[in-house]
């Protein structure tokens, strides 16, 4: 995964994830490194050594000094994820010597994950998990959309309802992965996206999905599913939530058609 | 952001260890926050010189920026957690205050100006409308921005002792004239003077993260000191404009989705709200720090009265003010302390009272939370009468 360098440096151990917005001041004991916010899923475990990862830092500007105060304690973190830095820890991990990175989907990340972080060029490695990457298309005629239901066929999500999808391979950029993806999968010839949002990424064991959305308007509904899907529908996007859908379609189409 | 070549060996460490931290600092914010490149400062003002607020591990972060660093840009502090003469006087002990001078010592090494003052405007540097500034107190800020018309972010201690050592900060926020806009407008109408820091209290609340345009109030610059320090107390802001007497023409008002009025009963009412009790043992003035007038004005009410035997007070000012007007002083010595360097919101204040009567609004946020007092409002002159006879 790439992120931004707040600080650099290299590091490496297993990760400790919060899923809340993290303080050091008071949300960390600075003797014994141990977490003590309630609320952010990793209670009583020891920052000590881990890449810490966390959404976001909150609180009080002396949490600069806290994370110092760790660090003079010998208790501080090998390294820092965010997925945006805020001043306070991005300050502290400046002044404590503690590689930072941010803008990584720290979501994606699971307690006990071995990463390699180089802070410097902002990449963080998940050793063991593989990160796919995968155009989602979302074709729109009128005011519906094509939901397609995966085949027994196919590798993962059998029976599951999705957009046109696929990998994007090596030496292909998302928009020529998503034209060729339509072509092949519906028969449609694509021109330009209408809309192309940031990707989203999220985790499935040993692997993280990085999901690029698309949406295009095609001027006929009449397509051809190859050997990956045994059904095709157009359907309002009020009713994507009846279907079995892949994860996060719903949202990825809400997001798509704001404003469109 | 783009960096310029010396910028980038500054970065590289080339210039040794403490210039090269506080470049990364000022590096991790501009892209935080956007920043395309930084600019040249006039000076800056760092806050965190407390023991109360930055304790030990604070300390140890100034040692080490004081090693091999030194500030390029004239750079004044924000107060201490005791004066540096009348420690004793105030009931400050040896072990705070053995902390104490470290940390003056470690800013001293550093080169920045022995400064002690939430009004670096009156005490240090005054800067010029239109010039760049990296400051942190967040009242100085509002001032500056507001008043002065310079241009500062609200600085946190460690990104205004980099900007000191650098000359320069990131170029975003209230740097930027997109960013200097009014977005809400609070009207008021017929408030008595002294209820000014409330006015100013009122009014960081409402505008929450938005500049506000302030109306209907024609203050003095003592009086743009609190109501400043208030706005920027309660609410998440670093300037307002204000037009003494009203916006010019329809279009001016129009202009603004949210418009708050708030007349003389709205202001009382607050005030009344915040009274608390009247069994304190300690009365503090100063928040800001007294400015010469202010201490002239109270030493001529006082003169001629006799102090009344109860409760402890502070006059708080920065020692420029205090040198400046040494009748006055003498006047208000017999009342309670002058101190300088510190104030009631930095200063251990918890180990040595638990209810205190001010008539600062900023004071009004600070003293519950960060000091743990039983905190009372009421005006100047109420203050005064309390403790004069």
């Amino acid at each position: 995964m790439r992120g931004r360098r707040i600080k650099g440096g290299s590091a490496q151990g297993k990760a400790l994830v919060c899923s809340t917005p993290l303080s050091f001041l008071g949300g960390v004991d600075a003797s014994s490194g141990k977490i003590m916010d309630r609320d952010c899923g990793a209670r009583g475990r020891s920052v000590h050594n881990s890449i810490l990862c966390f959404p976001y830092g909150r609180g009080s500007t002396v949490g600069s000094y806290a994370m110092y105060q760790l660090k003079l304690n010998g208790k501080a973190p090998a390294a820092i994820i965010n997925r945006s830095a805020e001043p306070i820890v991005a300050t502290g991990a400046i002044i404590s010597d503690i590689p930072m990175v941010d803008e990584v989907d720290t979501s994606v990340i699971e307690n006990g994950d071995y990463l390699v972080v180089e802070a410097s060029s902002g990449t963080v490695e998940l050793k063991g998990v593989n990160e796919r990457h995968v155009v989602t298309c979302i074709l729109r005629h009128g005011t519906k959309v094509l939901l397609l239901r995966r085949s027994n066929e196919v590798g993962s999500y059998k029976g599951h309802w999705a957009g046109v999808s696929g990998f994007i391979e090596e030496g292909e950029t998302d928009i020529e992965a998503a034209k060729r993806e339509i072509a092949e999968e519906v028969g449609v010839k694509a021109r330009t996206a209408r809309r192309h949002i940031d990707s989203k990424s999220f985790r499935n064991s040993d692997t993280v999905w990085t999901v690029h959305p698309f949406l295009f308007d095609v001027k006929t509904t009449r397509i051809s599913t190859d050997w990956e899907h045994d059904e095709h529908r157009w359907v309002s996007p009020s009713e994507i939530c009846k279907y079995d859908t892949v994860p996060g379609l719903e949202a990825v189409v809400t997001e798509l058609l704001d404003g469109f | 952001m783009h960096l310029t070549r010396a910028e980038e060996r500054t970065l590289a460490g080339e210039e040794g260890h403490s210039r090269q931290k506080a470049m990364e600092l000022l590096v991790a914010l501009g892209d935080i926050y956007g920043a395309e490149r930084l600019i040249p400062i006039s000076s800056a003002q760092v806050s965190g010189a407390s023991f109360k607020t930055i304790g030990d591990a604070g300390i140890r972060w100034l040692e080490e920026m004081g090693a091999d660093g030194s500030a390029s840009v004239p750079a004044m502090v924000n107060p201490l957690g005791m004066d540096m003469r009348r420690w004793r006087s105030m009931g400050i002990s040896p072990q705070f205050h053995a902390k104490q001078v470290r940390i003056v010592r470690a800013y001293q090494s550093i080169g920045l100006l022995p400064v002690y003052s939430c009004t670096p405007y009156l005490a240090g540097h005054r800067p010029r409308r239109g010039q760049h500034v990296a400051w942190a107190e967040s009242s100085a800020t509002v001032f500056a921005n507001s008043v002065l018309g310079a241009r500062t972010n609200r600085e946190g201690g460690p990104s205004a002792l980099a900007a000191a050592m650098i000359g320069k900060t990131a170029e975003y926020g209230l740097h930027l004239d997109e960013n200097r806009i009014p977005r809400v407008m609070v009207e008021f109408e017929s408030i008595p003077p002294e209820l000014i820091p409330i006015a100013g209290y009122l009014t960081g609340k409402v505008a929450g993260n938005r500049i506000p345009m302030v109306t209907g109030l024609c203050m003095t610059p003592d009086e743009h000191k609190s109501f400043g320090a208030a706005i920027a107390a309660t609410g998440a802001v670093s300037m307002y404009s204000f037009d003494a007497e009203r916006p010019k023409g329809r279009g001016a008002r129009g202009s603004y989705n949210d418009r708050i009025c708030m007349d003389a009963s709205d202001v009382k009412r607050c005030a009344e709200e915040l009274m608390g009790g009247s069994d304190w043992d300690l009365v503090a003035v100063g928040c800001p720090h007294c400015s010469v007038r202010e201490l002239r004005r109270m030493a001529s009410k006082l003169k001629g009265k006799k102090p009344k035997k109860g409760c402890d007070v502070w006059f708080c000012t920065s020692r420029k003010a205090y040198a400046a007007c040494p009748e006055a002083v003498s006047v208000l010595r017999r009342f309670g302390k002058v101190l300088c360097d510190t104030c009631m919101v930095v200063a251990p204040i918890e180990e040595l009272y638990s209810r205190t009567a001010t008539n600062s609004g900023k004071a009004m946020v600070y003293l519950p939370t960060l000091g743990r007092q039983k905190a009372s409002f009421r005006t100047t002159d109420q203050l005064l009468e309390v403790i004069s006879r």
